[in-house]
């Protein structure tokens, strides 16, 4: 799939959404983001934050208004080819959504494996990330039997794994402490720094002030997007360090088990 | 045995944990109400083609035995100027005891009784020779001959053993219907606590038939598993009927054998209901993703 630099990579305009019969949960949401940007989408509970990234990764139609990912509008792209646009965008959900029936390799596994990709392939790079976010001896686990914690690194492993162009993160922060939720933060930059474009919903409003990204403020149904850079700008916070075993390591050092491994090499994935 | 991994009670799903047995015990059913057909159906064919184009004709003892060796020339006599009929046999005492056996004991000798003689005739392919006319003929020179129609009785005999198959095919569909019915039921329940993973799955970006397909192959394995596990025990239940049935089995009862294609028709039906359970699995996960966007 091409994807121009320059158009936006999602883009609502007067987006309306309401659940069967009952009220606009969304209403009239405008809004577009560029390429390799980093948002925040806060609001409080009930704001409609999930609704409207359900939107962006394709599992709600909106009632009414235009919806484009990638520069394509989802209302006249066949039902066939959504699919291929819904493996460029890796979703953390809120309740992490694994697999319970599959290992903890399984889950990172299936991106990769809906995508078609090699065995040998997916051996590789599957075991690598888990390494990385400390899950090295967790592979065959299942995720019943791991923490909330370890569930939630195991998917936000499947989230990246295919190296989505859009990342979306549901409340990832929703059940750890502020430092980890910090780490997890700066995960996401790091991921951002190699071109992904990031939206991350939360009511951690301290958090959100500490990172000083653009924030898209949902208020009952009505959005808007405060703050940040000028669009083009860098996003690149002032701490610059190297997608690297020392950002690894940082991330997760004292979560517990095993050491970080080597940074999956993203580039060489699909 | 279907619980590979025990130590989740996660695992044990109602698909994994009903769909064999389910399957088993419809197969197990279907097995034998489609062999008890098969063989009904054999035997009525072959008592069909064995007797219907014979008569037996019966030489009622003379009060003289003297005249009986005459009245049977006489009667041999008239068969041989008859155009229909194929060929004659006169039966054996030693035969004609053994055929009366069921009746009479073994212990029944020659000499006791006056046995009558009997011939076996066999018409021609398309003999329009009926046993009345033959006997009118042979009673106006040989007192006391007599012609046995088997067809009047066989047919009787025919026509009961077709309504039997009528109906053990009739129950046969039923079975068919419920197999069919609980495998679909119960693939669809079983794909019900899977929504959520079906979601994910195409919420990641599968296509649609990537993920019918995780369904459908599995629904096929529980199936054969089943399936098999059905046959297996309808195999020593048709070998104990078919060895009850031989104990019993006396001249009366023509021997009850399955040919290998009935054979391999039970043998196909795991085979055949596994691959329902499949279809049932690809079309319900189907329908589902066919919901969302
Ligand atoms: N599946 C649904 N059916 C009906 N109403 C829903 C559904 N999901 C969310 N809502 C409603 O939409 C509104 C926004 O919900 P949500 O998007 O989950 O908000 P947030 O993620 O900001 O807490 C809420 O009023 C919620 O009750
Ligand atoms: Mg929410």
């Amino acid at each position: 799939m091409d994807i121009d630099d320059n158009k936006p990579i999602v883009s609502f305009e007067n987006v309306g959404l309401r659940y069967g019969l009952g009220p606009e949960v969304l209403q009239d949401v405008t809004f577009s983001l560029a390429p390799g940007s980093f948002h925040f989408l806060v609001g409080e509970s009930g704001a409609g934050k999930s609704s409207l990234l359900k939107l962006i990764y394709l599992a709600l139609k909106p009632s009414r208004g235009l919806i484009s990912l990638f520069g394509r509008d989802i209302a006249t792209t066949p039902r066939r080819e959504l699919p291929a646009m819904r493996r460029r965008v890796g979703v953390v959900f809120q309740e992490f959504r694994l697999l319970n029936h599959l290992s903890a390799f399984d889950n990172v596994a299936l991106p990769l494996r809906v995508a078609g990709a090699k065995k040998s392939d997916i051996q590789k790079h599957v075991v690598e990330l888990l390494s990385w976010v400390g899950l090295k001896d967790h592979l065959d686990a299942r995720p019943p039997t791991l923490s909330g914690g370890q569930q939630q690194r195991v998917s936000i492993a499947r989230a990246v794994i295919a190296r989505p162009r859009v990342l979306l993160a549901d409340e990832p922060t929703g059940n750890i402490d502020d430092r980890m939720g910090l780490r997890l933060m700066h995960l996401f930059e790091e991921l951002n720094k190699l071109g992904t474009t990031v939206v991350i919903a939360t009511h951690n409003s301290r958090l959100v002030e500490r990172m000083g990204h653009p924030k898209m403020l949902l208020d009952e149904g009505w959005l808007e997007i405060v703050g940040g850079r000028a669009p083009g700008e860098s996003q690149a916070p002032a701490h610059k360090k190297e997608f690297s075993e020392t950002v690894l390591a940082d991330t997760f050092s004292d979560v517990d088990d095993d050491a970080p491994g080597a940074p999956p090499d993203f580039e060489k994935l699909i | 045995m279907f619980t590979r991994r025990s130590d989740l009670p996660l695992d044990k799903d109602a698909l994994s944990r009903f769909l064999p047995w389910l399957i088993a015990f419809m197969v197990f059913l279907a097995v034998l109400a489609l062999a008890g057909m098969l063989v009904l159906n054999s035997t009525a064919e072959r008592w069909d083609q064995g007797v219907s184009g014979t008569l037996t004709i019966q030489i009622i003892p003379a009060a003289n035995p003297e005249d009986d060796n005459g009245r049977l020339q006489k009667v041999l006599a008239i068969l041989n100027r008859t155009p229909e009929i194929d060929h004659y046999e006169t039966l054996s005492d030693d035969k004609l005891l053994r055929l009366l056996e069921p009746w009479l004991g073994a212990q029944a000798g020659t000499h006791d009784l006056p046995l009558p003689r009997l011939i076996d005739v066999e018409l021609k392919a398309d003999s329009k020779l009926d046993g009345e006319t033959l006997s009118r003929r042979l009673a106006a020179e040989v007192p006391g001959a007599s012609v046995d129609d088997h067809r009047v009785w066989l047919s009787r005999l025919v026509r009961l053993i077709q309504t039997v198959q009528g109906l053990a095919s009739m129950v046969l569909v039923f079975i068919a219907f419920a197999t069919v019915g609980t495998v679909v039921f119960t693939t669809r329940t079983g794909l019900a606590i899977h929504r959520s993973a079906i979601e994910v799955l195409h919420l990641i970006g599968a296509q649609d038939s990537y993920v019918a397909g995780q369904f459908s192959s599995r629904a096929l394995i529980l199936g054969l598993k089943g399936g098999i596990i059905g046959l297996l025990l309808a195999g020593p239940t048709l070998f104990a009927i078919g060895h009850l049935a031989r104990q019993i089995e006396s001249s009366l009862l023509p021997t009850i054998t399955l040919e290998p294609a009935h054979w391999a028709a039970l043998g196909a039906l795991p085979l055949v209901v596994a691959l329902i359970a499949m279809m049932t699995a690809r079309l319900t996960v189907l329908k589902t993703l066919s919901r969302m966007l």
